[in-house]
């Protein structure tokens, strides 16, 4: 079942430079799904999250949650979504942590009296209970985004939308976060639409990702089949000595994508390979210019790197 | 239901942030309370006959607590409003489904019954501070200060929802508080348009009830009219007004910015 249908959105800003900050979009997210939203700075994944959350009004194109248009029926919409967005604080500093969420969970028509189990049990599962009475402004960083996204949680709504939920987190906090996200979720059934520049944390939570870049979507798919077909294999050969000018030529025109790194002892050279058994090729290369050859290793790119590239292709 | 427990979660909201302010909120009571102290000594020296027969004073303290009670709940409003824009919760407290608006109307009865925690006291503090006691008659005077004030709370909406759209409005917000004073002073017993200007009407209303002891029952119809439809429109007006600038604040994607 399509829990979010996104058709031809587009939004244009009009200030001193006019901006097309999404340009005719479409995609579609089925219920229960995790869904990375990627793209490089000014791509249009804010203005996206924050239109499905009708925060903003789009100059054409629908937003559909659960079939009805978000536009015409924001509170039915708005029954059906929570988010942290970033940049903003999300929370409110001068309340508690409970209070914080008692809030939240008002601001959504629930009752937390009702929901005090919920609200109890969030505050555990996102360990705050040693802070349950604090202000937020007195909570780390990290616990004021835990806080934020507790409070996201509590609202109760079948769609999330977190926007760069680790920003500015350390490491140890992102993980734990990114943990205790993709647990939540899936416990919960929750549908995700998860934007962030941390690709490891994408790659560990969605199941499938939009890539979007000026405005426009360059790819939608699963990480598994953007792997597979944007993939590629990367090739590391240690040789000792130098190598004659001639020879780095014939490579790069057999083999096109080579790099080469060298000193007075050893020289490194790179292969990006569309296929492993092109590795025959190279071998036979090497094999007939008499290259002591000292190290092999086989380099897979990782999803950022595949990201990177579709990316700079779109 | 929903409403309800929409209603009690912004009240608490309202009052745990009261109690969090508490030092700040004294130290505004205790300005405003300075203030009015030069004013009432202002006039006793300047116009001694005034303190000693006319209704000056009275008119001063029913005056000064109606502006007291206006400018908590525009303020609250339109600098809340930016406060929240500021802070960062503005987008969150507009992705409610109950929506923006009802939000503010629940924020407006919340502080207007908190409001009274603060100036109930005020208003003891100026009788004895002036020995001048005013007649308080609950039944009359509430309904009376309720309509009186809601052109404020109208107000507040155009300028939260102006605030919306062009953020830093701050110079503005204040200069208002200071023309509600003219509008509380207009002569609308003398001037009959100045009935339709908010505050007026209300002022010289109360007056009657606290000075001169007339019951709502017994005041001129046509004037308790005015005051409600006068009331009503300036909520009303406020209110749309409020709705347009926050559409387009969403069309202009400016709706969390600061």
């Amino acid at each position: 079942m399509k829990i979010i249908e996104v058709k031809n959105l587009t939004k244009i800003y009009n200030g001193k430079k006019k901006t097309i900050a999404v340009n005719n979009i479409s995609f579609e997210v089925e219920k229960g799904e995790i869904i990375g939203l990627l793209g490089p700075n000014g791509a249009g994944k804010t203005t996206t999250i924050k239109c499905i959350a009708t925060l903003i009004i789009p100059d054409s194109g629908d937003i559909f949650i659960k079939g009805k248009n978000a536009f015409k029926h924001p509170s039915f919409a708005l029954k059906n979504i929570s988010a942290v967005l970033e940049g903003n604080r999300n929370i409110y500093w001068r309340l508690s942590v409970r209070n914080n969420l008692e809030f939240f969970a008002g601001l959504q028509g629930l009752n937390p009296k009702k929901i005090k189990n919920k609200i109890d049990e969030l505050i555990d599962y996102f360990n705050l209970r040693e802070k349950e009475k604090a202000q937020a402004r007195f909570l780390s960083r990290g616990m004021q985004q835990k806080l934020a996204v507790a409070c996201a949680f509590v609202r109760d709504t079948e769609i999330l939308l977190l926007d760069e939920p680790t920003l500015g987190l350390d490491v140890e906090t992102t993980h734990e976060l990114k943990e205790l996200i993709k647990k939540k979720a899936k416990e919960e059934g929750k549908t995700l639409i998860l934007s962030s520049h941390n690709m490891k944390l994408v790659e560990d939570i969605c199941e499938r990702v939009i890539i979007i870049n000026k405005g426009k979507v360059v790819a939608i798919d699963s990480i598994r089949n953007l792997k597979e077909f944007f993939g590629y294999k990367d090739f590391y050969f240690e040789i000792e000595g130098k190598i004659k000018e001639e020879i780095k030529r014939e490579f790069i025109e057999k083999f096109e994508l080579v790099k080469f790194k060298e000193d007075e002892y050893v020289t490194e050279i790179e292969i990006e390979l569309k296929s492993a058994e092109y590795i025959y090729d190279v071998i036979d290369m090497m094999r007939k210019n008499s290259f002591k050859l000292k190290r092999i290793e086989e380099r897979t790119p990782d999803f950022e790197e595949i990201y990177l590239k579709i990316v700079k292709n779109g | 239901m929903g409403d309800l427990i929409l209603f009690k979660t912004v009240f608490k909201k309202e009052f745990i942030e009261m109690k969090n302010y508490l030092f700040n909120t004294l130290f505004s009571m205790i300005s405003i309370y300075m203030i009015f102290v030069f004013m009432f000594f202002g006039i006793k020296f300047i116009s001694p006959q005034a303190v000693k027969f006319g209704n000056t004073i009275e008119g001063l303290i029913i005056g000064y607590f109606i502006w007291l009670f206006s400018i908590f709940g525009y303020s609250d409003m339109s600098w809340g409003i930016m406060e929240e824009a500021r802070a960062g919760t503005l987008e969150q407290l507009s992705m409610t489904p109950f929506g923006l608006h009802r939000v503010l109307i629940y924020r407006i009865i919340s502080t207007f019954l908190l409001t009274f925690l603060y100036t109930v006291p005020m208003l003891f503090l100026m009788m004895i501070t002036t020995g001048k006691f005013l007649h308080i008659d609950l039944l009359t005077v509430l309904p009376l200060i309720l309509f009186t004030i809601l052109p404020s709370f109208g107000l507040g909406f155009i300028m939260s929802g102006l605030g919306l759209i062009f953020k830093r409005l701050q110079a503005s917000f204040q200069i208002l508080q200071f023309i509600f004073i003219v509008f509380l002073l207009a002569p609308s017993d003398k001037i009959f348009a100045f009935k339709f200007l908010p505050f007026s009407l209300g002022v010289r209303l109360i007056s009657q009830n606290m000075i001169h002891k007339i019951k709502i029952f017994e005041m001129n119809r046509l004037d308790l009219l005015i005051l409600v439809i006068v009331a009503l429109f300036y909520f009303f007006a406020g209110f749309y007004i409020f709705k347009i600038c926050e559409r387009i604040a969403k069309k202009k994607g400016v709706l969390g910015h600061y």
